[in-house]
């Protein structure tokens, strides 16, 4: 297709080719949707429940997480919010612009805007891989059992590079989202909106642990192999690539504590990594080795080893100069800090995701209080950093995928 | 004269001192280079020339590299890097930018012989004349050296200048004469035409011709059977190391290291020198980069040692088997802006 082409291609409720005109004029006609529609909560529980199937689980256990996001407790939980003066509308129509390399995002952003009324066109990458297929194969599947206005309302669509696609939808719009990094936010953000349109943007991000020294020192095998395991999965899930999987491995405690914790820790991660099978191609052990031997190249690292290809750990000259740049799938930079509260001199803007091990809430509240906003919205246990939840990246998305309408009688 | 003269055992007596120098006059001398081998616990004593420590060659992308103060620099080369990448920068003081064309004269002089002979060249005029040399441009310039009356097989609009052709083999048809082009130009354009004094020398990679499913061995075949050409030589080498070439030997079977150089073939699991016949990466190593810390690198194309000190010429012999893909990973971030659009 050219970069004038208005043609795309349709994946969602059926197969087909139609201009971009045609599409907006489909989806803006029939019935309005209610927050929190019966019949896309129907919907959206069938599909759920398809994706929890077992064949399906085992060939991408991604989608049984997904699967269990949507099933139908959650979605009434999903559906709480502010009461009293305020009736909650949808906002409109809903332009969602997911990240290519991430296949599963695109749906917990289309489910959630679905689930508050809105209608919605999502752009899924002609680079899109076998699980975002299986994914809009699934959701053709379960518009069997679904009532008509979900097809009437609801659009996954895929186009090549082009400038007057994008440029209608988001005329056409009354919310962009756009995933996918400060790349993909810049370009979008060319094509202006409707004046009463807003974006909501999901910039780069980058995300770290902090381990308290003295809590590993002292926990079981059995917390310490679960630590490891969790670990690994926050880690390794998406090639360590995901926004909000930990890169830096801050360590709080004494440097006797800390050497010998970071020591530990690295070994029990070795096991968990090869317990679980992950592994790293050439391409991605050659990748580590351009990015940890730039990192003692410019200084900012004392200490390199490898366990294997699979597993790099890196001892950085000091917390400072922690990388905030992807190293290649299973690198870990390591710090020492002497407290938790150091860190609200080293946290940035783009920090999301804070991993943690061996504190206490009210240590967490502290440091969160002192951030004051200026980096890290989520603080979650180790193990947890790829659980999506309705509150990502500082905002309520069932919040953002609302307006507020205010009846004081 | 030639250097194409030591055994195996020989090459490995003679380089490992003068690579183990090297390393250490690198480390001094190159703040970088000191990190580095800090940081991965590179101490000595090396024992073998596979026990050195390597640099990946992406890092004369990402980092200024060299053993020379700036006031020293006598030339800076650079390579084009793929779209996208920032070119290798090669920092070369007076004397090493004096030493590699001589080397690479003494590399070429073993299928070339002593005299300078006349020179036909694969391509257009214009490679060479662009405002911004590209890199195949800028080889071509460099072979010109090599060569004289130099005569281009091109036009202007890339066809074949036949009257151009034909009056060089008129001049030169009867006795040796060097030829050189980018490996993809000789295959699509060297065609019916009696070459049959000629001595071929040919580089830049097989990427293009593996797309068409040509290999070596199809491509001297051909050149063979069409023009008559037994006398062909594909090289590998990189600016990173420069005046250092891997020269194909006269049978084909393989190329083979100067010696001043050699190659190590690494299983990319264990890092390990892969055994004759098991593929992995290509680590090159050469005495010439006294100036940057380029004597043992390990490059990103995949290869393979086929025998050692048991082809027409000694040491190692071996292929470039292909490159490997770039890295990617799965994240949320894209990698190019471009994907969004």
């Amino acid at each position: 297709m050219s970069e004038l082409s208005s043609e795309l291609g349709v994946r969602f409720p059926d197969c087909r080719d139609m201009s971009v005109e045609t599409l907006i004029g489909q989806v803006s006609g029939g019935e309005p949707l209610a927050v929190g529609d019966e019949r896309i909560r129907g919907f959206l529980t069938g599909f759920g429940r398809r994706l929890l199937s077992p064949e399906l689980a085992r060939r991408h256990p991604e989608l049984a997480s997904l699967g269990f996001f949507l099933r139908p407790s959650e979605l009434t939980r999903l559906l709480d919010g502010p009461r009293g003066d305020h009736l909650r509308a949808p906002r409109g129509l809903v332009f969602h612009v997911p990240p290519a390399n991430v296949d599963t995002v695109f749906v917990y952003s289309w489910a959630l805007s679905a689930l508050m009324g809105n209608r919605n066109v999502v752009r899924l990458s002609p680079r899109a891989g076998a699980v975002a297929e299986t994914i809009t194969r699934t959701l053709r599947e379960s518009l069997a059992d679904a009532d008509p206005v979900v097809a009437a309302t609801q659009r996954i669509v895929t186009y090549d590079r082009s400038d007057a696609i994008t440029a209608a939808l988001s005329a056409a719009c009354d919310l962009r989202v756009i995933w996918g990094g400060d790349a993909a936010v810049g370009e979008i953000r060319r094509h202006p909106l409707a004046p009463h349109a807003r974006d909501l943007t999901f910039p780069d991000r980058t995300s770290f642990a902090v381990l308290r020294a003295a809590a590993w020192l002292s926990a079981s095998a059995a917390t310490r192999g679960a630590v490891a395991e969790g670990f690994a999965n926050d880690a390794y899930w998406f090639d360590q690539a995901a926004c909000s999987s930990p890169r830096t491995v801050y360590w709080v405690g004494t440097a006797s504590d800390c050497d010998v914790a970071r020591e530990e820790f690295t070994a029990w991660l070795a096991r968990a990594v090869a317990k679980r099978g992950w592994s790293v191609d050439a391409a991605m052990a050659v990748e580590k080795r351009v990015a940890t031997y730039g990192l003692a190249a410019d200084g900012d690292a004392h200490a390199i080893d490898f366990h294997g290809n699979a597993l790099a750990s890196v001892t950085l000259a000091g917390p400072e100069a922690a990388p905030r740049r992807w190293l290649g799938a299973g690198t870990f930079a390591h710090a020492r800090l002497d407290g938790l509260g150091e860190l609200a001199r080293l946290v940035e803007r783009r920090d999301q995701t804070m991993t943690h091990f061996g504190f206490v809430p009210a240590e967490l509240e502290l440091l969160a209080g002192a951030l004051g906003g200026r980096g890290v919205d989520r603080m979650v246990p180790v193990g947890s950093a790829l659980s999506f939840h309705r509150v990502w990246d500082g905002v309520d998305l069932t919040a953002e995928f609302t307006r507020l309408v205010t009846v004081i009688s | 004269m030639s250097v194409f003269t030591l055994s195996q055992e020989a090459k490995e007596a003679a380089l490992l001192p003068e690579l183990v120098a090297l390393t250490e006059r690198h480390r001094r001398a190159c703040l970088p280079y000191r990190r580095i081998l800090d940081a991965i616990g590179a101490v000595g004593p090396y024992e073998r020339v596979a026990d050195l420590p390597w640099l990946p060659v992406r890092l004369f992308k990402t980092h200024e590299l060299r053993s020379v103060p700036e006031s020293a620099v006598f030339r800076v080369l650079t390579s084009s890097g793929t779209t996208g990448q920032r070119p290798s920068r090669v920092y070369l003081d007076r004397e090493a930018a004096a030493t590699q064309p001589r080397m690479l004269a003494a590399t070429l002089r073993a299928v070339l012989g002593e005299r300078r002979l006349p020179m036909l060249i694969v391509d257009s005029r214009s490679a060479i004349r662009a405002a911004t040399l590209s890199a195949r441009g800028a080889g071509v310039l460099g072979m010109m050296h090599f060569g004289r009356d130099h005569t281009f097989v091109l036009d202007e609009d890339g066809g074949l200048d036949a009257e151009a052709v034909k009056g060089f083999l008129t001049r030169h048809g009867g006795a040796p004469y060097l030829i050189f082009g980018f490996t993809f130009m000789v295959w699509s354009h060297l065609r019916e035409l009696d070459l049959s004094q000629g001595v071929l020398i040919h580089s830049g990679g097989w990427k293009r011709l593996a797309e068409q499913a040509v290999d070596n061995a199809t491509f001297r075949r051909r050149l063979g059977e069409e023009c008559g050409l037994r006398r062909i030589h594909d090289f590998y080498g990189m600016v990173e190391q420069i005046g250092t070439v891997f020269l194909e030997g006269p049978d084909g079977g393989g190329l083979y290291c100067p010696d001043f150089a050699d190659v190590v073939i690494r299983d990319p699991e264990t890092w390990q020198e892969a055994p004759p016949g098991v593929p992995g990466l290509i680590e090159v190593v050469s005495t010439l980069p006294t100036s940057y810390p380029g004597h043992v690198l390990l490059t990103e194309d995949l290869g393979v040692v086929h025998g050692v000190d048991d082809g027409v010429w000694p040491g190692k012999r071996f292929s470039v088997l292909g490159r490997l893909p770039r890295a990617e990973a799965r994240g949320c971030s894209d990698t190019s802006a471009r994907s969004a659009a």
